[in-house]
């Protein structure tokens, strides 16, 4: 029988560090993957030592076509079996899209829309002939309304939403649990790689990693959309509702303001 | 000075080829993609004909590697100047997510959402210097409703969707248009190839390719998205104000693929 562990991708800073660090406290075992070893390698020890789990680093650029395959069949040939995906790997880029490096945002498009449908389309049949798992994917508030400025980061969100709420409705009743998170502004790596100038947001627009992690963990018990905090939830719920063309002037108002 | 064609991806059937028949009457001159070079010439070969327009075939597989970079240098080649990118090109796949084959999907990605953001990536710098052009992106209404047994198809519809909307932002001053058109069931080859069936959508909601493709040509310029068809613009208005899981457990229920 293989051993259960919990996979959880971009685990090296941010929401995913958070959630291997909340899921340790929970004892899953690990498998930690991300393209630096180094960090991965620290965050193992720690959680091994301070949790007594057993951690697994693989590291991957899941960006690279065929690197999520790969790392399920490296995952199954030292006989563990993925019960909780956690699909957290993703980033962003900032800018008018006609002025960005198109290269870019195609590896956008493969680390945050084809590496979670990948790791998806291998794992999930295991966790419904086991009539139990959890795939968590990690999407934003901005996957429900259009985001000028960062249009393609934007549009993989929207997909990411899209393609949980379908799947969510397609295992139901078979034990296994689709999550989709929808963190807003998080304190994390993520705005200064992705070139976005938050200076302008108030405090209170912003949480922490560890706070979205634990809601997260916590919304895992059933499938759904888990909208983190009060604030983004009422947002997420105007962005619904809203003429979707006055939401995409206001983003890209707000993203502009930052400018 | 270069010669300015439209070029339209996925020319060779259903909507594509609508829309290219639709151009062509306007007086566009015409770059027509697909993978099947016969159907495409067939085609360029007729509309010359009754348009007296320049057309030129360019078959491609996209969803290769490097294909789009090779087409955009075609199209250099040839001395042309993309004045309209209509990406039309796209496919679904209908079950159960978890029972289909993960590289079909992945293909699907590729086509949907991949290719159409690399080759408007591609193209859109030129239009934006020269202060005018069309992208033209097609979606679905599965882009507004998540729909089980159409999981991938639906989710590359909601990008493609989102994606239009933001660049429209943009590119709101540079004189260059972006549409995002939106159309609902429509008989073509599609259902066909995706297995899908549609009997029991009512006829009423049913549209015509031609229909779609002369609805999406006239609302250029006209806001960032058409969804075609009164009904399916009635039906989404209505259904923002239902819970979003009770309408994607309902889409579940109309979306099922073909019995055996």
């Amino acid at each position: 029988m293989a051993d259960p562990v919990t996979l959880v991708t971009g685990a090296s800073s941010g929401i995913g560090e958070a959630l291997a660090r909340r899921l340790a406290r929970e004892r899953h075992d690990l498998v930690l993957t991300a393209r630096r070893a180094d960090r991965l390698e620290a965050l193992a020890h720690e959680l091994e030592a301070a949790h007594g789990i057993k951690t697994h680093v693989v590291t991957a650029d899941l960006s690279r076509p065929g690197a999520p395959t790969e790392l399920v069949q490296q995952i199954e040939a030292r006989g563990l079996a993925v019960h909780w995906l956690v699909n957290n790997a993703g980033f962003g880029t900032g800018g008018r899209f006609d002025e960005l490096p198109v290269e870019g945002e195609v590896q956008e498009i493969r680390l945050n829309v084809t590496a979670p449908v990948e790791l998806t389309g291998r794992l999930l049949p295991g966790m419904m002939a086991r009539g139990r798992g959890v795939v968590m994917n990690l999407s934003s508030t901005a996957g429900f309304g259009p985001m000028p400025f960062s249009a393609t980061y934007g549009a993989t969100k929207a997909f990411l939403l899209s393609f949980s709420e379908a799947l969510a409705v397609e295992v139901a009743g078979s034990g296994v649990h689709i999550v989709c998170v929808c963190p807003g502004f998080t304190r994390t790596e993520f705005q200064q790689k992705a070139n976005i100038d938050t200076s302008a947001l108030p405090d209170f627009a912003w949480m922490s990693a560890e706070t979205v992690a634990d809601q997260a963990v916590r919304a895992a018990n059933r499938s759904g959309v888990l909208v983190n905090g009060t604030m983004n939830s009422l947002t997420t719920v105007f962005m619904r509702l809203a003429p979707r063309s006055l939401v995409a002037r206001m983003v890209a108002a707000t993203m502009r303001g930052g400018a | 000075m270069a010669r300015e064609i439209a070029l339209v991806t996925g020319a060779s059937s259903g909507i594509g080829d609508a829309l290219a028949r639709r151009l062509a009457r306007d007086g566009l001159h015409l770059g027509l993609v697909a993978r099947r070079a016969d159907r495409l010439e067939a085609l360029a070969a007729e509309l010359r004909a009754a348009h007296r327009i320049e057309v030129h075939v360019l078959p491609s597989d996209l969803t290769k590697p490097g294909a789009v970079a090779a087409l955009v240098d075609d199209v250099v080649a040839r001395g042309l100047d993309v004045d309209w990118l209509v990406n039309n090109a796209g496919f679904g796949t209908v079950g159960l997510f978890h029972a289909m084959p993960v590289e079909r999907e992945l293909e699907e990605i590729t086509l949907n959402v991949e290719v159409l953001v690399e080759l408007t990536g591609r193209l859109l710098p030129p239009m934006v210097r020269r202060g005018r052009g069309v992208v033209m992106n097609i979606a679905s209404v599965g882009a507004y409703l998540p729909s089980p047994h159409m999981a991938t198809y639906t989710a590359t519809k909601a990008f493609v969707l989102s994606f239009s909307e933001a660049i429209a932002v943009e590119l709101q001053d540079t004189g260059v248009r972006v549409l995002c058109v939106c159309p609902g069931v429509t008989r073509t080859e599609f259902q066909d190839r995706a297995n899908v069936e549609t009997g029991h959508v009512p006829d009423m909601l049913q549209q015509t390719a031609e229909d779609v493709a002369d609805e999406a040509v006239r609302a250029v310029g006209h806001g960032a998205v058409v969804v075609n068809g009164l009904l399916n613009r009635a039906t989404l208005g209505l259904l923002k104000f239902v819970p979003h899981a009770l309408v994607t457990r309902i889409a579940g229920r109309l979306v099922r693929p073909r019995e055996a």
